[in-house]
């Protein structure tokens, strides 16, 4: 077992309200699993993530990293924010140098590891330049290569493709599979686009918000390598999307009978609202 | 020519008043020559590099106090804002008092005056640093001073130059002023006895000296530095 999520709850106390961003999350990964979180825009998949990497501390239930419970962040836990968070101030070697350095590596053994990565992600040739000098995809390769050289066997990606087009994000999702293939890390993976989950995922948990929980877990069980243009990937999509819209019927249903108030209404009348009700 | 035609034909200046750019020319030729101006900028600037030498060890100490003590930066910052306040010439006669007419009491007030404005820019600087960078830094096994030298520093640069650039300012205020007022040699002793020869073109010809000696040294050091932030940032 990788990682253990025992009755995690969040709540945010500001100073307009109390958010109750998780309720009762609990979740045991396996290792070398590659898990894809599922679900609607702030259900608490990034906060969720935030507490597996040690950033967020849980206000009640406890998290287990391979049987020790996680106090605090670490470099035995890589994380792939949401944005690429490299830092500007360094070009793209360093970059990916970082975390070497800060463990202490010698200067040599640094810059070779960091050229193998970033050869696995085709960016050598920009080993110099600075970081605003790089497209999109590219900082997101970077930051999967600077991810790649900290040899932690748990990988958190914040939904590091979701601000792609189409083609690059389906180049970096085939090196990702690659790359997880390749060295059999145990990867969470936040996703809302359902056929990311199912190229990628052995396992997909759905998430619905208010409080953000654990609606279904689907099991993704088509052979690797996959890609998006096999007809089994898209079966599969199309099978979760339906299982996805009886849930939608049945939750609408529940909920309509039942109290809404006003909050909960403006957020399902909302750009999410498809989603939000689904999971 | 507009100098001449003030002068002569619209007699808006008087001569003694607003010197030719050619006796300045002279004077300073004088002073060269003599080597009083070449003695006394070494001086001036010797004192300068030192006093500001002791700001910035002293302007980064502070503010890495401050910054580790949140009380501290409650306290001190506002005290800090108000004692920038103060023109560093009000330090003079403390100082005098503090340490004689001696040449620490003119690095004194040099050092007075620019160590704040370095203070207060670090710990801004530091404060405002995207807490992204710190959390990735953090899962990337940073800690403590190491997160301050790899990460908070770094990313808090460019806010620091403009402390240091005010700070460079404020040095070479405390530093004439202080030679000024305590008559020792250096820049601001030529001026004072510019004024009590009632000399103007001494005086001019002094303060076109410092003028240009402050724009080299802004051009030969903080303006690269600033011109490599702004390269590595993207920011042109
Ligand atoms: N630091 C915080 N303070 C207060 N509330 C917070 C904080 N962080 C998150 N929240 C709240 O928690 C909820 C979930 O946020 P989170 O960022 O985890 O959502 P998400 O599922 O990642 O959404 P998205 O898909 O848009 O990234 C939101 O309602 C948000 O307002
Ligand atoms: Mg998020």
């Amino acid at each position: 077992m990788s990682l253990i999520l025992d009755g995690v709850g969040k709540r945010f106390i500001t100073k307009h309200r109390v958010v109750h961003t998780l309720e009762n999350v609990t979740l045991k990964i396996n290792q070398g699993e590659f898990l894809c979180l599922l679900g609607p825009s702030g259900c608490g998949k990034s906060t969720l993530l935030n507490i597996a990497a040690g950033l967020e501390k849980p206000t009640t239930g406890k998290v287990y990293f391979k049987e020790k419970e996680i106090t605090e962040a670490g470099p035995d836990r890589a994380v792939m924010f949401q944005e690429a968070a490299l830092f500007p101030w360094l070009n793209v070697i360093d970059n990916v140098e970082f975390a070497m350095r800060m463990s202490g590596m010698p200067k040599k053994e640094r810059k070779e590891k960091a050229l193998q990565v970033l050869k696995m992600v085709h960016l050598t040739e920009f080993q110099d330049s600075f970081i605003h000098e790089l497209s999109g995809g590219m900082r997101q390769r970077v930051a999967l290569a600077r991810a790649l050289t900290m040899d932690a066997d748990l990988l958190l990606m914040d939904e590091p493709f979701a601000a792609l087009d189409s083609q690059t994000k389906n180049i970096l999702q085939m090196e990702l599979q690659q790359i997880w293939w390749d060295t059999k890390k145990t990867i969470i993976f936040v996703t809302h686009d359902v056929k990311e989950a199912v190229l990628l995922a052995d396992r997909v948990i759905v998430m619905a918000a208010n409080p953000g929980r654990i609606k279904k877990e689907i099991k993704i069980q088509l052979a690797r390598p996959r890609c998006l243009e096999s007809l089994d990937t898209a079966y599969v999509e199309a099978q979760i999307m339906r299982e996805l819209k009886n849930e939608v019927e049945k939750v609408a249903k529940a909920e309509y009978d039942s109290d809404w108030d006003l909050e909960k209404d403006t957020i399902l009348l909302g750009p999410d609202h498809y989603l939000g009700i689904g999971l | 020519m507009a100098y001449e035609l003030g002068v002569e034909y619209l007699k808006v200046w008087q001569p003694n008043g607003f010197p030719s750019p050619i006796n300045i020319a002279k004077t300073l030729e004088i002073l060269l020559v003599d080597h009083t101006l070449g003695i006394a900028v070494l001086t001036s600037i010797t004192r300068l590099a030192i006093g500001y030498g002791i700001s910035l060890v002293l302007g980064f100490l502070f503010a890495l106090i401050m910054l580790r003590f949140k009380a501290l930066q409650e306290n001190l910052s506002p005290l800090l804002l108000g004692l920038q306040t103060l023109p560093n010439v009000c330090w003079v006669p403390l100082a005098v008092l503090w340490f004689g007419l001696r040449e620490s009491t003119i690095i004194f007030v040099v050092v007075i005056g620019s160590t704040f404005a370095i203070t207060l820019a670090v710990e801004s600087g530091v404060k405002n640093v995207k807490s992204i960078y710190l959390r990735a830094a953090q899962t990337m096994g940073a800690k403590g001073l190491k997160t301050y030298q790899n990460v908070a520093l770094p990313a808090a640069l460019p806010e620091i130059i403009n402390g240091m650039k005010q700070g460079w300012a404020f040095a070479w205020r405390g530093l004439i002023s202080g030679e000024m007022l305590m008559q020792v040699k250096g820049l601001g002793e030529i001026l004072i006895v510019g004024k009590e020869k009632a000399d103007i073109n001494q005086i001019i010809a002094i303060m076109v000296v410092i003028i240009v000696l402050g724009l080299m040294v802004n051009k030969l050091v903080f303006e690269r530095v600033e011109a490599n932030i702004r390269y590595r940032w993207g920011l042109d």
